[in-house]
């Protein structure tokens, strides 16, 4: 055996963890059905905090390749690691509290979310076209089963047929376009195919090919980071699918999805120059200016569809489009301060998000319900929910001085700083638009009076949960030194040799 | 002389018409069909390419990955239409409207 | 007769074959028909990596394609349509439309391969490719190789999950 496998094997630990407990998991599903609830849900707790604890001693690790090339250990690649490991684990902790997940066995749902957050890891490391592909369809298929969770349900069903029929769709066209690449450059290798485009004899002489070419993949991009227009199933599947699921679906496979779609733009179509690198798009393929159009398109869409929607599940799922209408700008801007903004959005995005899909999951628990008229006069039925979500809300807004403003600043500045003022105003605008449907769940919740006044208890499980995303957004900027570095040095990137 | 632009026009032709069925079919079932031709499409690319571009087996390997892809998605999505068709007694995609998009 | 002429004639009846049966998975009516459209498409395209030196690849297409994505379609099909649901029919809209746009994809990418000059590393040597295959999936490819096994298993997994029927 080549001894350098071996040696990339220990810089593979945590994704072998990941996968073990996936196995373990499975096993531990056939034990004793009093025991095993409880039992899978710590295997695959326990397996993926030891796979983020595998994953801190890679920080700092020497950028290279792995496995011939397929995926890259890079700060980038660790950073996403560790950052899709958390939001598992945040997920399966949410899991139990869910009443819709109760219904049904879990050891299998453990198992799929193990086997997703593998596929997510590897997304966000492949360097290679083929490996970008293989990584993408395993988080595809394994979040088609986990929307499809409640077989039983009929809104899951539809959700999970529909997910699957779209994603199936532009995986295809995204396969096609990375074929008609493989055919421009005789290689599936991202590093090498920039190599073979920017040395091209006529760099002009292939545009249409290209642009077609890239035109295709961004629609398979497109389609995981639900980017406007290819976010057709985003609101029905993140509506029909169990609540947890949702969560997870709004920002696990979106930023891995940001985390493939940078690298394979950053590597793949554009030349880097200077250290700190500076980026170009090659002369053969200004993709600028397309991924600029879809986060413009992106962000202000989803904006203005979410201020007539009257289920919270639909409410946060044309959200969640717009939030990635913003990451698309910090990524559009083809700079390092551009892939900072990135990681910092997506830091905050990370607790705020979490934290409101928790507090929909209680709400429906107590009440059973996702309509926004339920939630009338919730602060006299539960105040400590009212003000966690309100905190959440206005974060999500980007009110200062909670952890989204941070992720909003950044993007904008990054904009600003290369001289795309309009970008970042056309980004403020929508803010704006944002703060009013945010702020009419908060009316709802905080002024408006509802017929139910009974209290409601928190589950001690979701409040402690709660209280894990509610301390970071609120107090992110108390800590922002290390924020700063850790995303400073992330976002650097394996460009190949 | 068969050469490269034969095949890519055959596969161009394959993945129209693939883009066409998903587009057009509201049945899942139909819509899958689709879907297989545009796999087919992007594999006669790559064997295609594979011979006349690369020069090497590289792109046959990418290929076979497809099929193992194609074989594991089909698996899944027939699992969910036979579920929910017990539950609907239907698969037309325009009938599943309990989520109005 | 030439053999090239002969081979040049072989390729075109298999292009026909898999094209027209393709059109007639995207035209047909019938459900049925479509899934039997698609065994021809299948066949076609395995001819075609036949003529295009992959033999490993024909013979996998035809397992798996034929042996097993169709027999699944094909279930798909039967078991979802009872005796009481015969007119086996699958309604097409907006046909005209979604012609005209599949004939303007069509006619962008045949444009566009005109003007493209592939890359071109010289032209392989027709020759047994199983053995290379397998060397390449156990050398340059062992992350995917393995990565495929954990999505099979997901995809297993799901599946069994999905349409067991079990009191819960």
């Amino acid at each position: 055996m080549d001894p350098k496998l071996i040696a990339d094997l220990y810089s593979f630990i945590p994704e072998l963890t990941v996968t073990g407990t996936l196995l373990l998991v499975i096993l531990a599903d056939l034990s004793l059905a009093r025991i095993r609830r409880t039992l899978t849900f710590v295997v695959a707790a326990a397996g993926l905090l030891a796979a983020f604890a595998f994953t801190i001693p890679l920080f700092g690790a020497e950028p290279r390749s792995l496995f011939y090339g397929m995926i890259a250990l890079d700060p980038m690649a660790v950073f996403f690691k560790a950052f899709l490991l958390l939001a598992s684990l945040l997920v399966l902790l949410a899991a139990p509290g869910s009443s819709e997940l109760a219904k049904r066995q879990v050891g299998e749902f453990y198992a799929l979310l193990a086997g997703v957050t593998l596929g997510m890891m590897l997304l966000a490391a492949s360097t290679d076209l083929l490996m970008l592909f293989l990584a993408l369809e395993t988080v595809s298929v394994g979040s088609y089963i986990m929307v499809g969770y409640l077989k039983n349900d009929r809104a899951s069903n539809e959700a999970a047929l529909k997910y699957l029929l779209f994603g199936a769709v532009s995986s295809g066209a995204m396969l096609y376009g990375m074929t008609l690449l493989f055919g421009l450059t005789g290689t599936t290798k991202m590093s090498a195919i920039r190599d073979v485009l920017s040395g091209a004899a006529h760099p002009g002489g292939n545009a249409l090919m290209l642009l077609v070419a890239t035109v295709l993949v961004i629609a398979g991009f497109g389609f995981k980071t639900a980017a406007v227009p290819f976010h057709f199933w985003c609101p029905d599947v993140y509506t029909g699918a169990p609540t947890p699921v949702t969560a997870f679906l709004s920002v696990a496979p979106k930023a891995a999805g940001f985390a493939t779609l940078v690298r394979f733009f950053f590597t793949g179509l554009a030349e880097s120059h200077g250290v700190p690198p500076q980026w170009a798009t090659l002369v053969s393929i200004n993709w600028m200016p397309i991924v600029m159009v879809l986060s413009i398109i992106t962000m202000t869409f989803a904006n203005i569809a979410a201020l007539r929607q009257e289920n919270m599940k639909r409410l946060l799922a044309y959200s969640s489009i717009a939030h990635a209408g913003y990451m698309l700008m910090g990524a559009s801007v083809l700079s390092g301060d551009g892939l900072q903004s990135v990681l910092v959005y997506l830091i905050t995005y990370l607790f705020m998000n979490l934290g409101a899909f928790i507090i929909v999951i209680e709400i429906y628990n107590r009440t059973g319900s996702f309509e926004l008229k339920d939630y009338r006069g919730f602060s006299r039925r539960s105040p400590f929910l009212s003000v966690a979500m309100s905190i959440f809300l206005l974060s999500l807004m980007g009110i200062p001085p909670l952890a989204g403003f941070f992720g909003k600043f950044y993007v904008f500045a990054a904009a600003v700083n290369r001289n795309l003022v309009f970008l970042a105003v056309i980004g403020a605008l929508n803010s704006v638009v944002a703060v009013y449907y945010y702020a009419r769940v908060m009316k709802a919740m905080v002024i408006d009076t509802g017929e139910e006044t009974a209290r409601v208890r928190v589950s001690w499980g979701n409040l402690a949960l709660i209280w894990v995303m509610l301390v970071p957004t609120v107090c992110l900027m108390l800590f922002w030194n290390p924020v700063q570095r850790l995303t400073s040095s992330s976002w650097h990137l394996f460009l190949g040799n | 002389m068969i050469g490269l632009g034969h095949y890519l026009v055959i596969s161009a032709a394959l993945f129209s018409l693939g883009i066409m069925c998903v587009l057009t079919r509201k049945n899942a079932v139909s819509v899958l069909m689709g879907v297989e031709l545009i796999l087919n499409s992007a594999n006669l690319n790559l064997v295609a390419f594979s011979k006349y571009a690369a020069g090497n087996l590289n792109g046959q390997v990418f290929a076979i990955f497809i099929i193992i892809v194609a074989a594991a998605e089909v698996a899944v999505a027939l699992a969910i239409v036979l579920s929910m068709y017990r539950m609907l007694r239907t698969v037309n995609l325009d009938r599943a409207d309990t989520l109005k998009g | 007769m030439d053999t090239s002429l002969l081979s040049q004639i072989v390729f075109y009846f298999f292009a026909a074959v898999t094209l027209a049966s393709a059109a007639v998975v995207v035209f047909s009516r019938s459900l049925i028909y479509s899934a039997f459209g698609l065994l021809f498409t299948f066949f076609g395209v395995a001819a075609l990596y036949v003529f295009l030196g992959a033999d490993f690849l024909a013979a996998t297409q035809l397992v798996i394609y034929v042996g097993g994505i169709l027999i699944l379609l094909l279930f798909g099909v039967m078991l979802t349509h009872k005796l009481y649901d015969l007119n086996l029919k699958t309604e097409t809209f907006q046909v005209a439309p979604s012609v005209l746009l599949m004939l303007a994809v069509f006619g962008v990418l045949v444009l566009a391969m005109m003007q493209t000059a592939w890359y071109n590393a010289g032209p392989r040597q027709p020759e047994p490719t199983t053995a290379a295959i397998g060397t390449l999936l156990m050398k340059d490819f062992i992350l995917p190789f393995e990565v495929a096994s954990v999505l099979l298993l997901i995809a297993l997994i799901g599946a069994a999950m999905i349409v067991r029927r079990r009191a819960e």
